[in-house]
This record gives structure tokens, sequence and C-alpha cells, in this order.
């Protein structure tokens, strides 16, 4: 129990969200979209780890958040950056019909 | 009150995620996240961590989020085509293996997640803001300082990504 939460909730809520991130990576076609449920999935854990943090009264769960939320700051700003090359490149950031790699 | 404010918010962050994939429209998709993580920033204010809640806010919704929407507008990135799908079979595979994904998750996670024993925590024994602070300034001052070399290392990256000069 975390006050009045019990901290399995927290954990369900958690596990919903990086579902439905993962849904989103997974089915989605827009390039950004992807990047977007990505977001969203590193959001979950992170409710997860505040989740435990908060249940174990340790400062711990905040540490990590605060160092991924830094880190997915660096990670949006170079991926956004490989968008706009790709587009400039081939006019479309559809995942499909990027196949540069493809044999 | 806190049991009301908790189921509020995580129906609310949960509809809006579910907006940002079902959603057609990029710019659309940007937004419903935005209200997703603001009220996930509710949730971590609950969870005792104030500090998190903030820059959740500020970095997360107010300068990550923004950052895809200025490069969505730039690319003008229309809807996504609702033609055929070049791969129905994939689509259909990865929606199932999704959902046992999701069912085993949360099953596991209800049951076997919180760890026998636990004491109840309150607001008072909970680790403060300032406790935050000692402990990234003392065992965490290196991954500290290599966070900033590496957001260094991403501004350089982002720049030499998009720079047209010097193509080899």
């Amino acid at each position: 129990m975390i006050g009045k939460i019990p901290l399995a909730d927290v954990l369900v809520v958690s596990a919903a969200l990086f579902a439905i991130g993962l849904a989103g990576a997974l089915l989605r076609r827009t390039a950004i979209v992807i990047f977007l449920s990505i977001e969203l999935m590193m959001n979950a854990a992170n409710l997860a780890l505040l989740g435990y943090g908060a249940a174990l009264g340790t400062v711990d769960g905040q540490i990590a958040v605060f160092f991924v939320i830094a880190i997915a700051a660096a990670e949006a700003s170079v991926g956004l950056a490989i968008f706009v090359a790709l587009f400039r490149h081939t006019e479309t950031i559809d995942v499909n019909k990027i196949n540069l790699l493809k044999w | 009150m806190e049991r009301i404010v908790f189921d509020a918010a995580a129906t609310i962050a949960l509809v809006f995620a579910a907006l940002m994939v079902l959603s057609r429209n990029p710019v659309k998709s940007v937004l419903a996240l935005v209200v997703s993580f603001f009220f996930l920033a509710v949730i971590y204010v609950l969870l005792f961590a104030p500090f998190i809640a903030a820059i959740q806010v500020i970095v997360y919704a107010g300068a990550i989020l923004v950052l895809f929407l200025f490069v969505l507008m730039l690319l003008n990135i229309r809807h996504e085509g609702s033609g055929k799908d070049p791969r129905p079979i994939q689509r259909i595979v990865g929606g199932g293996a999704i959902l046992v994904f999701t069912i085993v998750l949360v099953a596991l996670l209800s049951k076997h997640g919180t760890p026998p024993g636990l004491p109840p925590a309150s607001e008072a024994a909970a680790p403060h803001i300032g406790d935050v602070a000692r402990a990234v300034y003392s065992d965490f001052l290196l991954p500290f300082e290599a966070l900033s070399v590496l957001l260094l290392a991403a501004l350089v990256g982002a720049f030499v990504l998009v720079s047209k000069e010097h193509r080899p």
C-alpha cells in the first residue's frame, strides 16, 4: 500500500500503458507515432519504478526515473534528427516504404 | 480521496494513450500523449514523487513532445495512408502477440508483483526532495556528470545529422 493505493493497482496501470505502447509500436506505420509509442512504454516503466520506490520507501526509484527522462530527451533529439534527415532523403517516414537496407 | 484521484487519473491517462495509438492524424497523437503524460504526473504526485511529477510536465510534456510537434509541422506529414496494408498477416500476428503479452503481464503483476510482507508506505516516511538531491550529488555523481556529456553529444549529433554541409 502506498498511502491508500495498493501497489498492485499501480503495476496494472503500468502494464496496461506498456501494452498500449507496444501495440502502437507494432501496428502503426508512421515512424513518428512509433517513436511516440516507445516514449509511452518508457513512461509505463517509469510508473512501475516510482511505484516500487514509493512502496519500499527508497529514493532509488526516483533517481532511476530522473536518469530515464534525461536520456529520453537525448534520444528524442537524435531520433527526430534522423527522421528529418530520412525525410530529406526519401520524402516519406512511412516505415513500410523505408527499405534502404533491405537486401 | 486519494483512491478517487488515482482511479480518475489512471483512467484518463489510459484513454488518451489509447487515443494516441488509434488516431490517424499524427498531430492529434502527440496532443493526446501530452494529456496522458500530464495525468501520469498526477499519479507521480500520489506516489510521493513531486519532483519527478514536475520534470514530467516541464521536460516531457513541455519540451520533448513539443519537439515532436515541431518536427511534425516541419515535415508536414499527412494522414497515414488508408490504402491497403502491404503486410496483413504481420498485423494479425502482431495483434495476437500483444493480446497474449498483455494478459500474461497483467495477471503476473497483479498476483505476484507485490513483495509479501511489505509494510504500508506513508507520506511522512517517504524520501523528501532533498534526499533525491543528496543522492544525485553523492552516490550518483558520476552517472549524473556522464549524463551531461551524453546530452552534449546528442546536441552535436543532432546538428551533424540535419546539417547539409560536409557531405562526404
